[in-house]
């Protein structure tokens, strides 16, 4: 295939992407599935415009994006359309109402108004398609505020009361029996799956979720809702999903919440051939990249972001993580100023605001906006282990392990909150029932070497004193990527004081390599080299000694002393080197 | 800062008295009672005596509310309409139709909130005003301080608190209320879609759950069914006794609570109808009236829900591993989803999955658990000593150290003990610091092996300041001596009374150098202390005086009314008038009372366990009667509040000693009893016994085939495929050794008795080495070595000698005698003495094999002796040697029985009574056959195995 018509295919894919994405968008809109209209518009206008059709509003929208590709761009997209994937394409769906019935746009402006019940009550008598899928949208949608309500209402002495949604159980009924009749559409399919999640029966919900989006793909939400029930990838893998675009996005977002951040940052950067000024993408892909630690380019991306849509506030959490990582103060007040300005009551705000006054150090105020945060959204994972984080340094350790247990309890997966529950335990005096935590957070994250190393400081503690448990933690941190090479160091410390003078002087040398090559020096250095001459000595590798000890002359301290003594005594050796000892006696 | 963290932090128990649905139908109620009207006795009633009735029992209603304010819980037993109507219908008879249709009409004509505002207006009016002197005579008017009238001004009271939201909350509770009674009549389709979201939701979990969950769930559910048939399970099991020591402090609020009844009852008449639409999936019975009463009965009140978890508690740790697990499992998930912040559900599962031998999930469930209450939950009723608002995460510890040892991970187990001593050193935590030492004592017994040395800390003084040169029995006797004392300081009543046991237990099995004799001139004889065993055995029975007058003030009116009508159906049978019902009630108080007021259970189960020693030790010690008595006091005193494994080893004592005196065929008659009683999946005491009882008998009557076969299945018991029971090792080798001495296959027998004896040795099993030093014995005694045995008998006997073990000593003797009669007859007169010395032992307590041994081996002292001569006193011989037939005839031992008859042969042959000669010979010969070609095809016994 020759390359010209690679590039017409690129481009009649995006065509057809756009065309679809159109289509979708109004029809989903007219469904009033906002958030999934507003992630398809999203995409849309983030694929690259054919230059020939540039109009000015496209480029401005569109231009930033672009130096992000040229710095991170790491394949040659317009090869990505790989050659022997093809698509299904799925056939746009035929509206069934041409025009919309009158009751239609009255119930649907009711909608739009948020009267949910009045706008069921409306649609009553209409048995079209949309209008059954609408009206039992807004029951559950009523249903669902209902419940919110209620919840305050009634919160009892135990924290949050049985409030149910009512709804659910007589919708469940009539879309199931819609189902069977085979009279129900992909939305109601949707639907049908959301209230099957909610009412606990997930595997029916995983089918159901299934057979819309195989149907109808355009729907992000529904998407979603199925990632959300796929915990596992043999339940990923088990999912008969027909192959249209819409899967790549999906299993670049399961991918993610699997932990399998390079899959899902390979198939984002596949994307973006296509969807080049996604912000969605954007998002993801920094997120994926957060994830893999890699702060700097996260923070380009999201300036980048920030300039094309100002008043974002989705993600933002993860980008004010980033800047107080990397302790950018006044960046991240821009930031929180940003973000309360734009909108304060969101939990990603309060979260942001959060972070800065942590970094500033006031934890009760920190605490407080992580609360609010909390108070607006119950299940914000991030905001509990953070304020678990706060109250770690106000040393309110029974609160912080409270906290960091709800984020567990919410998501079995955050390592983060794992780790936390171990320090937290640690800190008190408990490192045996702290290595539990620690278990748990590497089991989870087991390339991060900042968990094996915090498990095996838990193994060296004076209490517990399981140095060759320690060992094999420090190994494996070792072995990922243990960017403050605390691992190296301890290894080679922890063998020599188990009197492993061949193993300590090889870990020694690595670290020394290590330090070497990362122009790094300090006390490390000294004690390294110290080790390594000694060790070179008394094994009677005096050159290499040599080299050591020359070496430790560098430094100030006692060590330079201890290196000019060994060297002189090595000279001294060295020029006699036939003799033996016993014949000069001191 | 100590601040508690405010968003987590659960809200305060509210006191509130909670407006429902049940109270405005009482309320109904009293304003019929109390309308005002023209005649007497009012409209509706025809007597005076039934409009009394109804006052009376609205009194009873109310009297639980209002009792319930002072004991800061209410809501006792909130029935459903479709009961109340039922109880209505008993209490008024040709009234009731009417008290009914009122009833419901007025429920059912509330159908707007201002009807409430109307209804609440108007039961002010029946009130009497507190100044209001001037009483009309015809009607009855409420006094504001009788208890219906404080009843009454509390819902009004409520009533006018209420919000708006708070209102028209009670107006959709009560069309649900009505609803559900009107609707219990319905079609079980619409019921469940309609109503209950929970069942559907169970049913999906079920459909989740995989198989082997569900094929378990059928075992249960087969058991449990065989359980109620066999009527009420009569004996409570309890935890191990590890845990159930130190779960004190949680027992106290069981107590507390334990006024706090669940009614469950009620509930059972729908949980079977759902259990009959879907049996495939619900197993129709007990699980499904667990399952549930959630929604509908108890889950009222914070205090309720804590007291079916109390009870739920009870019941896992009674029932263990035949516990259902899911259905609890599920009723706490339920529970949990509905209050979230009662954390005290992660430790019932944790409880749940302990039993279940679910370590992961029991790691889980428990870490969740001090994550979430640090330790503070369930606890608040011990004054904290040194807590200082941080949490008491110690006694997670503790709990964590416990957990590990039930999983037999002793190691994890003294680590995490020695941090829970550090960590409450360090929060200066007293009492807790005793728990904990108490908990190392006992992995340190259950697991007293040489590699728990290093473990144990060297932060604490206590095991510091011990030479560490000191053998694990010599560090856990000071360990045990410094709990001890602590507890005793702390007057920790329960703690010093297991700790008395446990030193009990250690005094039994180590043995001491006496503290009075030192220096030099001092005999170094090691001696175990029967006396200090006693002493340590009765200072642990004290804790019941203690508690005998610590009543439970608890006691209130308001179980007692939830008593009363509980058995409303039952006294409303019979037609009496209400005032002599009157005295029937106080009967049932008066029961209800007495079981109030007993000793807490767990007192009892120290009580019980501390009985169980005393028979254990006198087992040892080697008094027959003495071991029976405390077993039979144990059943008749502690079954109640036993747990299972306690009160199966019991029963296991009973049988094992029927077997012994009486011969197998009574005991396995009890057998099959115990057997019934003691249904358990897994591996129990009672499977134990059965093995022994058929390995001995197979052996006895030369099945040496049975017998292997059962040594096999022994061996499958001990493997250490579900943790390593030492004691269950040693009992599966001994036996294996005497099956292949039975089949004369001398060296592996001895063999496998060496290394026996080697890893006794190495665990410091003393007693245990006494016994395969004796089985050692008798092996080169059969195998024609008497020399070689000779070491090995007299090893025994000074084992037997320094732990007291008077019976097996007595048995040495008798091995000893005839190794040295096997050595010639010149050495009759010394094994005859000793026989003689062992005699009043073997007589008085020895069981039927050792008494027919002892005197067919004192007979062939006589008849070997040269200086006996058969004609001058032949009866001596001749007596003996019969009443050991009778013996050996009754086990059907039938290789000793052919010998006493051959003897008696000889010795009739001698006298030239050729008849008996004969017959004698006869009964030899049958005996013979018997052992050659042992018949099992008729044998009912077999089935058994």
């Amino acid at each position: 295939m020759g390359w010209a018509d690679r590039i017409v295919r690129s481009m009649n894919s995006k065509e057809t992407c756009r065309s679809e994405l159109r289509i979708a968008l109004r029809q989903l809109s007219d469904r009033c599935l906002y958030s999934a209209s507003k992630w398809a518009g999203e995409q849309l206008v983030g694929i690259e415009q054919d230059p020939a059709k540039f109009t000015p509003t496209n480029t401005r929208f569109q231009r930033g994006s672009s130096s992000i590709r040229r710095r991170f761009r790491t394949n040659d997209i317009t090869s990505s359309p790989a050659t022997g994937m093809s698509y299904v394409s799925t056939p746009v769906l035929e509206e069934d109402e041409v025009i919309d019935g009158d009751f239609y746009l009255l119930a649907k402006s009711y909608f739009d108004c948020r009267e949910y019940k009045r706008a069921a009550h409306v649609l009553r008598d209409q048995n079209a398609k949309k209008s059954v899928f609408l009206r039992c949208y807004a029951l559950y949608l009523a249903g669902e505020k209902r419940k919110e309500e209620e919840m305050i209402e009634l919160e009892g002495p135990l924290g949050k009361s049985d409030a149910v949604n009512r709804e659910l159980v007589s919708l469940e009924r009539e879309l199931s029996t819609l189902r069977k009749n085979g009279t129900i559409d992909p939305f109601g399919l949707y639907l049908y799956g959301l209230v099957l999640k909610n009412r606990g029966n997930q595997n029916l919900a995983r089918t159901v979720l299934v057979e819309s989006v195989n149907s109808y793909p355009w729907n992000w939400t529904a998407w979603s809702e199925l990632q959300s029930i796929c915990t596992t990838i043999e339940m990923l893998s088990s999912l008969n999903l027909s192959n249209h675009w819409m899967k790549d996005f999906f299993l670049a977002s399961a991918y993610q919440e699997l932990r399998m951040h390079n899959e899902s940052l390979a198939k984002y950067e596949f994307l973006q051939g296509t969807f080049s000024f996604s912000n969605f993408i954007q998002a993801q892909i920094a997120k994926a990249q957060y994830c893999l630690r890699e702060f700097d380019q996260v923070e380009v991306i999201f300036e980048e972001l920030l300039r094309n849509d100002p008043y974002r506030v989705e993600d933002m959490d993860m980008y004010s993580n980033v800047l107080y990582a990397k302790e950018c103060f006044s960046a991240l007040s821009y930031l929180a100023h940003r973000v309360f300005m734009t909108d304060k009551y969101r939990p990603e705000s309060c979260c942001i605001i959060g972070n800065y006054y942590s970094l500033k150090g006031q934890h009760e105020k920190s605490v407080m906006y992580f609360r609010r945060a909390l108070k607006l959204d119950k299940k914000y994972l991030s905001a509990w282990t953070l304020m678990g984080h706060e109250y770690v340094e106000m040393k309110n350790t029974p609160a912080a392990v409270d906290a960091y247990r709800r984020a567990v309890d919410i998501n079995p997966c955050d390592y983060r909150a794992w780790y936390g529950l171990g320090q937290a335990y640690e800190m008190m005096g408990m490192p045996f029932y702290a290595l539990h935590y620690f278990k748990k957070s590497v089991f989870l994250q087991p390339s991060d070497s900042r968990l094996w190393i915090a498990m095996a400081q838990c193994y060296e503690t004076d209490q517990l004193h399981l140095l060759e448990d320690a060992i094999k933690c420090y190994r494996r941190a070792a072995n990922c990527n243990d960017k403050e090479a605390i691992a190296l160091h301890q290894l080679a410390k922890l063998h020599s004081e188990l009197g492993r003078p061949e193993e300590a002087a090889f870990y020694y040398k690595k670290d020394l390599e290590r330090m070497e090559n990362e122009e790094r020096e300090g006390p490390n250095m000294v004690e390294a080299l110290l080790f390594l001459a000694q060790h070179c000595r008394t094994h009677k590798r005096l050159e290499e000694a040599e080299v050591y000890c020359t070496r430790l002359l560098d430094y100030t301290g006692p060590e330079k002393e201890m290196a000019k003594n060994m060297l002189r005594g090595m000279r001294s050796e060295s020029s006699f080197p036939s003799m033996d000892a016993e014949h000069f006696p001191p | 800062m100590a601040s508690p963290p405010q968003p987590t932090q659960p809200p305060p128990m509210t006191n509130a008295f909670a407006l429902t649905p049940h109270k405005v139908s009482v309320c109904l109620l009293l304003q019929t009672y109390a309308l005002p009207a023209q005649t007497t006795p009012p409209f509706p009633f025809s007597s005076v005596s039934q409009h009394n009735r109804l006052g009376l029992y609205l009194l009873a209603l109310t009297k639980v509310s209002t009792v319930a304010k002072v004991i800061s819980y209410d809501d006792i037993s909130e029935p459903k309409l479709e009961e109340l109507l039922n109880q209505l219908k008993e209490i008024s008879g040709s009234l009731g139709h009417w008290l009914i249709d009122h009833l419901t009409g007025r429920l059912s004509s509330l159908s707007a909130p201002d009807d409430l505002f109307s209804f609440f207006t108007e039961m002010r009016g029946i009130l009497g005003g507190l100044d209001s002197v001037v009483m009309e005579d015809n009607q009855v008017i409420l006094d504001p301080n009788s208890n219906l009238g404080l009843f009454l001004r509390r819902c009004i009271l409520t009533f006018n608190l209420l919000s708006f939201e708070g209102l028209c909350h009670l107006l959709t509770n009560i069309g649900s209320y009505c609803k559900e009674a009107m609707s219990s009549c319905m079609p079980y389709e619409t019921r469940l879609l309609d109503e209950s979201s929970n069942d559907l939701e169970t049913l999906s979990e079920y459909e989740n759950m995989d198989l082997e969950n569900f094929v378990f769930g059928k075992v249960n559910e087969e058991i449990e069914a065989r359980k109620q048939a066999s009527e009420r399970v009569p004996f409570h099991l309890h935890g191990p006794k590890a845990l159930s020591g130190l779960v004190e402090d949680f027992e106290n609020d069981k107590s507390k609570l334990a006024d706090i009844e669940v009614v469950a009852d009620p509930s059972s008449k729908h949980g079977d109808k759902c259990g009959e639409s879907n049996a495939y999936i619900h197993p129709p019975g007990n699980e499904l009236r667990d399952v549930d009463p959630y929604g509908e009965i108890f889950l009222r009140t914070n205090w309720q829900v804590q007291g079916y978890l109390m009870e739920q508690a009870d019941a896992i740790e009674k029932h263990d591993s035949s516990f259902s697990f899911n259905s609890s499992e599920l009723v706490l998930r339920q529970i949990k989803k509905l209050a979230p912040e009662l954390h005290r559900v992660h430790f019932l599962r944790y409880l749940n999955s302990l039993y279940h031998d679910d370590y992961f999930a029991a790691l889980d469930n428990l870490h969740r658990y001090f994550d979430y209450s640090a330790g503070a939950e369930g606890f608040d009723s011990v004054p904290s000593s040194g807590s200082n608002g941080s949490g008491r995460y110690e006694i997670g510890l503790i709990y964590l150290g416990m957990m590990h040892l039930h999983f037999g991970h002793p190691k994890q187990a003294l680590q995490v003990l020695t941090e829970a001593v550090r960590f409450s050193q360090q929060q200066s935590n007293e009492s807790c610091l005793a728990y904990t030492l108490a908990a190392i004592c006992n992995v340190l017994s259950e697991f007293g092996c040489s590699s728990s040395a290093g473990v144990l800390g060297t932060s604490f003084s206590p095991i510091t300041s011990m030479d560490t040169s000191l053998s694990v029995g010599q560090q856990l006797f000071v360990l045990l001596r410094e709990s001890l004392k602590r507890a005793e300081s702390l007057k920790l009543k329960r703690l010093v009374a297991s700790n008395h046991l446990a030193l009990a237990k250690f005094d039994l099995l180590h043995a001491q150098r006496s503290l009075l004799s030192f220096g030099p001139k001092a005999s170094m004889k090691l001696r175990t202390f029967p006396i200090n065993v006693c002493k340590e055995l009765r200072l642990c029975s004290n804790l019941i005086s203690e508690f005998g007058y610590e009543s439970c003030t608890m006691t209130t009116d308001g179980a007692f009314s939830t008593t009363w009508l509980n058995n409303l159906p039952k006294s409303m049978d019979s037609p009496l008038l209400p005032q002599e019902n009157g005295h029937r009630n106080n009967c049932d108080a008066h029961r209800f009372f007495t079981q109030l007021s007993t000793v807490p259970k767990s007192v009892l189960q120290l009580l019980g366990s501390s009985y169980i020693m005393r028979s254990t030790a006198w087992e040892m010690y080697g008094s027959a009667p003495l071991a029976r008595i405390n077993s039979l006091v144990y059943t008749t005193c502690f079954a109640d509040a036993s747990s299972s494994s306690d009160a199966a080893s019991v029963h296991a004592k009973l049988i094992q000693h029927l077997a012994v005196f009486r011969g197998y065929k009574e005991a396995f008659v009890a057998l099959k009893v115990a057997e019934e009683k003691f249904l358990t999946v897994s591996k129990s005491v009672i499977l134990l016994v059965k093995l022994q009882l058929l390995h001995e008998r197979a052996l006895h009557r030369g099945n040496l085939k049975l017998a292997q076969q059962v040594c096999d299945e022994l061996g499958v018991l001990a493997s250490s495929v579900s943790g390593v029971d030492k004691d269950l090792k040693t009992e599966a080798s001994l036996r294996h050794a005497r099956t292949l001495l039975a089949a004369n296959q001398f060296s592996q027998a001895a063999a496998v008795a060496h290394s026996l004896f080697c890893m006794c040795y190495k665990f410091n099993m003393q007693v245990q080495n006494a016994t395969v030093l004796l089985l050692l014995a008798e092996i080169h005694k059969k195998s024609g070595n008497a020399v070689l045995g000779l070491p090995y008998a007299l090893a025994s006997l000074s084992f037997c000698q320094s732990f007291n073990l008077d019976l097996l000593k007595a048995s040495a003797t008798l091995t000893l005698a005839e190794l040295w009669l096997s050595l010639g007859s010149n050495h009759a007169k010394r094994a005859l003495t000793l026989i003689h010395g062992a005699l009043p032992m073997i007589l008085g307590h020895g069981g039927l094999e050792l008494q027919a041994r002892a005197q067919i081996t004192e007979a062939k002292c006589y008849l070997s002796d040269p200086s006996y001569s058969v004609f001058k006193d032949s009866e001596v011989v001749l007596d003996l040697l019969r009443q050991a037939s009778d013996e050996l005839q009754v086990l059907e031992y039938h290789e000793l029985a052919a010998e006493a008859f051959y003897l008696m042969a000889h010795v009739f042959d001698k006298l030239g009574q050729l008849e008996r000669r004969e017959e004698a010979a006869a009964s030899f010969k049958e005996h013979m056959m018997a052992l050659e070609n042992p018949q099992d095809e008729d044998d009912p016994l077999l089935n058994m195995f």
